[in-house]
């Protein structure tokens, strides 16, 4: 692909997942203790690429997008931060090496089911964690929040899952 | 100088990283402050008009809901209209006290945006500052209650719901006027609780909660909900009780915004008092 139909897919899907989440996914109630961050879904999509400085930038942006609407200036800021700032080192962790990397970008279909778990969990347990406990900030509720935290994370990557998926199917 | 630059550039992505998670955290942690310059208004307005445009997309899907709402509510009001209520203008109420001086109005909003699934949940209604909403003033709907007002702006207002971890709401027993203060410790938005319920009050399931008047937010008398559990424990002083609350928060359409005309006069007897 191109550097610009990287770069407009990338512009698109920001808006659109940040519309999306405040619009719809927001809104979800089940039970009182899921509510799936799908957006994070634009971090976990760009390519490698990605300069450092860019990274942490457009995580700060991302953030601030969900953050204006739920008047919660901050909290998702500080989320998609910590999972930008862990993202390079999660890769080279699980990665074997540079050349193990196929395509632009981490996607299901280039790396493997276990490749995409990895990291996907990894960088959605930050987010969540990161969010979470900001949010709650009371230790007398840790179990509590702890157990919300994994229910909407095992939600977020369900969605993940879902559109890698979708978008994305596999040739064969 | 160069050792500098070396040291900037290898390290830069941690110093943005570190730098960038700062401004964060200090915006999270002094929200309350942010929320009085302009470009909060900028912003809140922007989302304000995106977030009414779905609204209005998205309320045909409960019509119907809707609909049956409003009609309960008009057959509310206009069996009390002759002595408790009458009708100033498209967009409020008035409701005079017993001694026929006039002390609450309601002014009628829309809800735009609403959440029950996070730990500390917030509505947007559709009048600000402009339609005399003010910071403070409480949030019913019908005769229930729905929570505060926490920031205004010209045109939208933010509500603090009843159900967040800030929310603390003192109320009472409808039969013996002992006072309580519920709250919610997150999970099941039907249920809240009702901590430090002296010893010698007597509990029993469907005990009704109202507000005290106490607060200067709400007035007197506003359903909170009903004992739906409790806990009698032999050791400690106090009672614990389960509330599940009158309102379904997670149904809102319309609510109504309770300015207390007196609140001034209230706020200065006590100003007066400590200044002496």
């Amino acid at each position: 692909m191109t550097t610009s139909k990287v770069v407009l897919y990338n512009v698109l899907r920001f808006f659109v997942l940040i519309l999306l989440q405040v619009l719809i996914l927001n809104n979800i109630y089940l039970g009182g203790l899921i509510n799936p961050y799908f957006y994070i879904y634009f971090i976990l999509l760009l390519p490698y690429e990605t300069p450092g400085g860019l990274l942490l930038v457009l995580s700060f942006l991302l953030g601030a997008g969900i953050d204006i609407f739920t008047n919660t200036l901050g909290l998702n800021i500080s989320a998609c931060l910590a999972m930008a700032f862990a993202r390079p080192h999660i890769i080279r962790w699980i990665s074997s090496g540079p050349d193990s990397l196929i395509g632009d970008s981490p996607s299901l279909k280039n790396q493997g089911l276990k490749w995409f778990l990895y990291y996907s969990i990894s960088l959605i347990l930050i987010h969540h964690g990161v969010l979470f406990y900001l949010e709650t900030f009371r230790f007398t509720e840790f179990f509590t929040t702890f157990f919300r935290m994994v229910l909407s994370g095992a939600f977020t990557l369900l969605l993940v899952l879902i559109s890698e998926y979708l978008l994305y199917p596999r040739d064969n | 100088m160069r050792n500098l630059y070396v040291f900037l550039r290898k390290h830069y992505f941690i110093l943005v990283f570190l730098l960038l998670e700062t401004v964060s955290l200090v915006l999270f942690f002094n929200f309350n402050e942010f929320q009085d310059t302009a470009i909060y208004n900028i912003s809140s307005t922007l989302t304000g008009i995106i977030n009414t445009t779905f609204r209005n997309i998205s309320e045909y899907f409960s019509l119907r809901k809707t609909n049956q709402t409003l009609v309960e509510e008009m057959a509310k009001l206009h069996s009390r209209l002759p002595d408790a209520y009458y009708k100033s203008d498209a967009y409020s109420f008035y409701r005079n006290d017993t001694v026929y001086q006039l002390q609450y109005r309601y002014i009628s909003a829309k809800v735009i945006s609403n959440s029950t699934n996070k730990r500390n949940n917030f509505l947007m209604i559709s009048k600000g500052s402009l339609q005399g909403v003010k910071n403070h003033m409480g949030v019913i709907i019908g005769n229930r209650i729905v929570g505060q007002v926490v920031s205004v702006s010209p045109h939208f207002s933010w509500i603090m719901s009843m159900l967040n971890k800030d929310s603390k709401i003192s109320g009472k027993f409808k039969k013996n006027n002992q006072l309580v203060n519920v709250e919610w410790l997150g999970g099941n938005y039907r249920n809240g609780i009702v901590k430090e319920i002296p010893k010698h009050v007597e509990i029993r399931k469907n005990d009704t909660i109202i507000t005290s008047g106490n607060s200067d937010i709400f007035p007197e008398g506003i359903l909170i909900g009903t004992i739906s559990d409790f806990t009698v424990s032999p050791d400690e002083n106090f009672n614990y009780g389960v509330v599940q609350f009158s309102t379904d928060f997670n149904s809102l359409g319309y609510v109504e915004v309770v300015v207390d005309l007196m609140r001034k006069e209230k706020e200065d007897i006590k100003a007066s008092f400590k200044s002496q």
